[in-house]
């Protein structure tokens, strides 16, 4: 219950961001420290986050509580390919990933348990009223929160093993687009709204950690993919002409979106007292998201019982490399810097997902008031490669479903999150 | 779950105060360059004017109406230049008075007998509604429409105008030349450009004459061919433009209109070829299969489907090789071309021969207007190869799959011939292609999807 507790005192702030942090739709910004420091922690045992990017790190890292929020400000600009009627601007939505961690045990013991929840995952573009690819997506929201349950053991001084259990404890999405039919007398074409609730699905986090001294600790991670299940979702189709509602019959859905598993690898090293160096290498195994197939139930959905839209994303890597400097005792300085290669082919870039290649670039700043109390905040900029796709390339590729144009995303998030060690 | 959310929107304000503080950098949207900015080139389209037939004028569903003439290709290619700042300051259109907006009337999809079915409007079923402008008040042209009394349009699109018709000087023979003249008084589209005293006396090429453009299109010839085409290959005695246009004539009459809207070639333009008329839905919807097998399922000894033909015996079955026209499907249901005896009439059917003449003599006038293009030194937008490839692949348009298929397929109207407002910008986007391409302009292109395709009731 103390996951439940957390989210209600947490000031949850609900998820959601345009691939904030890493490929595809993955949000990632989870502690303070580790987004300051270019997205590092596998490596690291600073504070509670350290349940999420390597459980087993969490034996070595300082009891306490923390709570931390973002807000993701996406600037994604569309230009249109073939038909070019000028830059579209997406309605840039700002959106609040949230984290907070609690974890607990004996101050030089062996073994700590904790909780946690987080945002790993989400999405939510809104475009242009009457944009070219109305037909292949108007609005998304995707949301996912998940909670955590982890316990750590420090088999030796040098060696620490953890685990996690994971839930999805909310997972929503919401998916429209407009439908090439239009009734006599409209001047609008009619519109598709998917929204449904996902699975309670479970997952779980491992890690170790090894630490030859206190200058050098490296550690490795793993954690599973969750296959977000939404069953009985609500189909609402408005604006249809009646000669055609034969063809929209559909009430509900189900659909499948797979969370991808994430295998990480991290070090770090503390030349000096004061100077922390970290260096993360995650893969994401996106290339379990072969397609997206919604099953329609009760009727159809434009005529068919069955859609499926091609993904075939490819397992993405991600480098991170990051820094913190302790000015004075209270006053702590970050730095980092990441590259992050798309899980998205080229040709296969969704209204969804605009997702590219990126680089980013992170700050942060750490205080502490007296023994326990402290505030971190952090401030991320990513640069999306500019992607382009044509119309042929669609055709040939299958993936005439989506739109042939050039996107560009940047996003900025500040954050900040207060912590309490026990 | 409530109280999750709830709690969400007192927390923002606290973070939105963090965000306000970085405003400066977020505020930045990011910005893709610019593909190179539209651009007429050396082209000045400030005074743009199309001739052409019905395609050029906009007709839709089977009539010209003020909506679809709004989205004829000459108009959204008028827009479109308007963006390199060379563009016309107004596109003149011969639109109708807004209370009689529905010009000659359009056919609508309706639910009849429980099925979709494209319904004409006439005078039993009271226009279905439309606000037609018909003045019934000419008895040798009961089809006259309300006059245009504006200044000479600059589309000059008239809806069944062919070379043949255009020009009093395409043909020798005196009847037809005389008949070209005198097109005023047999065209209600025409007719309704012209002012009272030119009617009857002025032939089309001398009507745009008139005009000074500082560029054109031209898309000719096209009812050359497809008057009898559409019309089962059967030409109408009475009619002098109903059947094949010969080659000479519209050699000569293909030549005095580019001659006259070109002046002698120093007006800069472009022109377009005629489509393989048997691809259009109009030929492709109704089928000898599905006829066949709607007959089978009425009466299993049904051996086909008979139709007239020229020569003895004067009825056959039908075979896959022939085409029916959308026109025979109402025929059909009520039973035409199930007997020996009430087979379907010969100008539903264009037959293998009659197809390959058409054919073979739209490949010949394509022939001649690609001689006449290169003579006055323009460009041909190759509109049989385009809507060949519309025909056998259809044209994606950003999600949406565009096909030659009736009504459903987004690009063609209820008439089965004539393009949707979605196909017209499909059209002007070719159009674009080639004038950019030829003269190195670089006119952006029209966003199809805007454009709707048939309305469903």
């Amino acid at each position: 219950m103390q996951v439940k507790s957390l989210l209600l005192t947490g000031g949850a702030l609900l998820a959601a961001s345009s691939g904030a942090f890493a490929s595809g739709f993955q949000v990632g910004l989870t502690g303070a420290k580790n987004v300051g420091m270019g997205g590092t922690g596998t490596g690291l045992y600073l504070d509670q986050a350290s349940q999420f990017f390597n459980p087993g790190a969490f034996a070595f890292a300082p009891t306490g509580f923390q709570i931390g929020g973002n807000m993701a400000i996406p600037r994604i600009s569309f230009r249109p390919g073939d038909a070019d009627q000028g830059q579209r601007t997406l309605q840039n939505t700002n959106v609040f990933p949230f984290s907070g961690f609690i974890g607990f045990g004996p101050k030089e013991g062996k073994w700590r348990v904790g909780a946690g929840v987080y945002t790993p995952f989400g999405s939510e573009l809104h475009y242009a009223q009457g944009w070219e690819g109305r037909y292949s997506l108007t609005d998304i929201n995707l949301r996912s929160v998940m909670a955590q349950a982890t316990v750590a053991y420090a088999i030796t001084p040098q060696f620490s093993i953890g685990g996690g259990v994971t839930t999805l404890v909310l997972g929503d999405v919401d998916l429209q687009r407009d439908i090439p039919v239009q009734a006599q007398g409209s001047t609008a074409p009619a519109h598709a709204q998917l929204t449904g609730k996902a699975e309670h699905k479970v997952g779980y986090n491992l890690g170790v950690m090894f630490k030859p001294s206190d200058k050098l600790s490296v550690g490795i991670s793993y954690r599973s993919a969750v296959n977000a299940h939404v069953t009985d979702g609500d189909v609402k189709v408005t604006g249809l002409p009646a000669s055609a509602a034969g063809s929209f019959t559909a009430t509900k859905f189900d659909v499948t979106l797979p969370l991808p598993d994430v295998y990480s690898f991290g070090v770090g090293v503390r030349p000096t007292d004061k100077l922390l160096l970290a260096f993360d290498a995650n893969l994401v195994g996106w290339s379990r998201y072969q397609s997206l197939d919604f099953r329609y139930l009760n009727g159809v959905l434009g005529g068919n019982a069955l859609s499926s839209s091609k993904r075939q994303y490819q397992d993405a890597l991600a480098f991170r490399i990051g820094g913190q400097y302790k000015v004075t005792d209270n006053f702590t300085v970050r730095a980092g810097t990441f590259y992050d290669f798309s899980a998205v082919r080229d040709g296969f870039v969704t209204p969804e997902t605009p997702d590219a290649d990126r680089i980013g670039v992170t700050a942060g700043l750490g205080y502490t008031f007296g023994e326990r109390f402290g505030i971190d905040a952090s401030f991320l900029f990513e640069d999306f490669m500019k992607r382009s796709q044509s119309q042929d390339d669609l055709i040939s590729n299958g993936t005439a479903d989506r739109v042939a144009g050039t996107y560009k995303t940047t996003i900025y998030v500040p954050g900040v999150q207060l912590y309490v060690k026990f | 779950m409530t109280t999750l959310f709830s709690t969400v929107k007192t927390a923002r304000p606290a973070l939105a105060l963090l965000g306000l503080s970085l405003a400066g950098l977020a505020g930045c949207q990011t910005n893709i360059d610019a593909p190179p900015s539209a651009s007429a080139g050396t082209l000045d389209f400030t005074s743009y004017v199309s001739v052409g037939n019905s395609l050029t004028s906009g007709y839709s569903d089977g009539g010209l109406y003020n909506e679809a003439q709004a989205t004829s290709f000459p108009a959204l290619l008028a827009q479109q230049f308007a963006t390199t700042n060379k563009g016309p300051a107004a596109f003149v259109q011969p639109a109708f008075s807004g209370a009689k907006k529905d010009g000659s009337g359009y056919i609508k999809l309706q639910i009849v007998n429980g099925a979709l079915a494209p319904v004409v409007p006439s005078a039993a079923n009271k226009f279905l509604g439309e606000q037609v402008a018909y003045t019934g008040a000419n008895p040798a042209l009961p089809t006259e429409l309300e006059a245009y009394t504006g200044a000479q349009p600059d589309n000059l699109g008239v809806p069944g105008i062919s070379v043949l018709s255009a020009s009093a000087k395409a043909s020798l023979v005196p009847q037809v030349a005389g008949a070209a003249k005198a097109y005023g008084v047999l065209n209600n589209f025409y007719q309704r450009l012209l002012p009272a005293a030119d009617r009857g006396t002025k032939d089309y090429v001398t009507y745009i004459g008139q005009k000074t453009p500082t560029f054109f299109t031209c898309w000719m010839g096209n009812n050359d061919v497809l008057t009898y085409a559409t019309n089962g290959g059967v030409a109408v005695a009475t009619n002098p433009f109903s059947g094949l246009t010969d080659t000479a004539s519209f050699r000569r009459g293909y030549r005095d209109i580019v001659t006259t809207i070109s002046k002698a070639g120093t007006v800069k333009g472009v022109v377009a070829n005629i489509p393989n008329v048997t691809n259009i839905p109009y030929f492709n919807t109704v089928t000898v299969a599905a006829v066949a097998a709607a007959f089978k399922a009425a009466n299993v000894a049904s051996p086909g489907v008979f139709i007239q033909v020229n020569g003895t015996p004067a009825v056959r079955l039908a075979t896959s090789a022939d085409l029916l026209t959308l026109t025979a499907q109402s025929l059909v249901a009520a039973g035409a071309g199930s007997t020996p005896g009430n087979p379907l009439l010969n100008q539903y059917v264009l037959d293998a021969a009659e197809i390959t003449t058409v054919v073979t003599r739209t490949n010949q006038l394509n022939a001649i207007i690609a001689n006449e293009a290169a003579r006055f030194k323009v460009p041909v937008a190759d509109m049989n190869t385009f809507f060949t490839s519309i025909a056998t692949r259809g044209i994606y348009t950003n999600a949406v799959n565009n096909t030659a298929t009736f009504a459903s397929g987004n690009l063609f109207g209820l008439d089965g011939v004539h393009p949707t407002p979605r196909g017209y910008a499909v059209v002007a986007n070719e159009w674009i292609r080639v004038i950019n391409n030829y003269y190195g302009a670089t006119i952006p292109n029209v966003d199809p999807n805007t454009y709707r395709g048939v309305l469903l009731p």
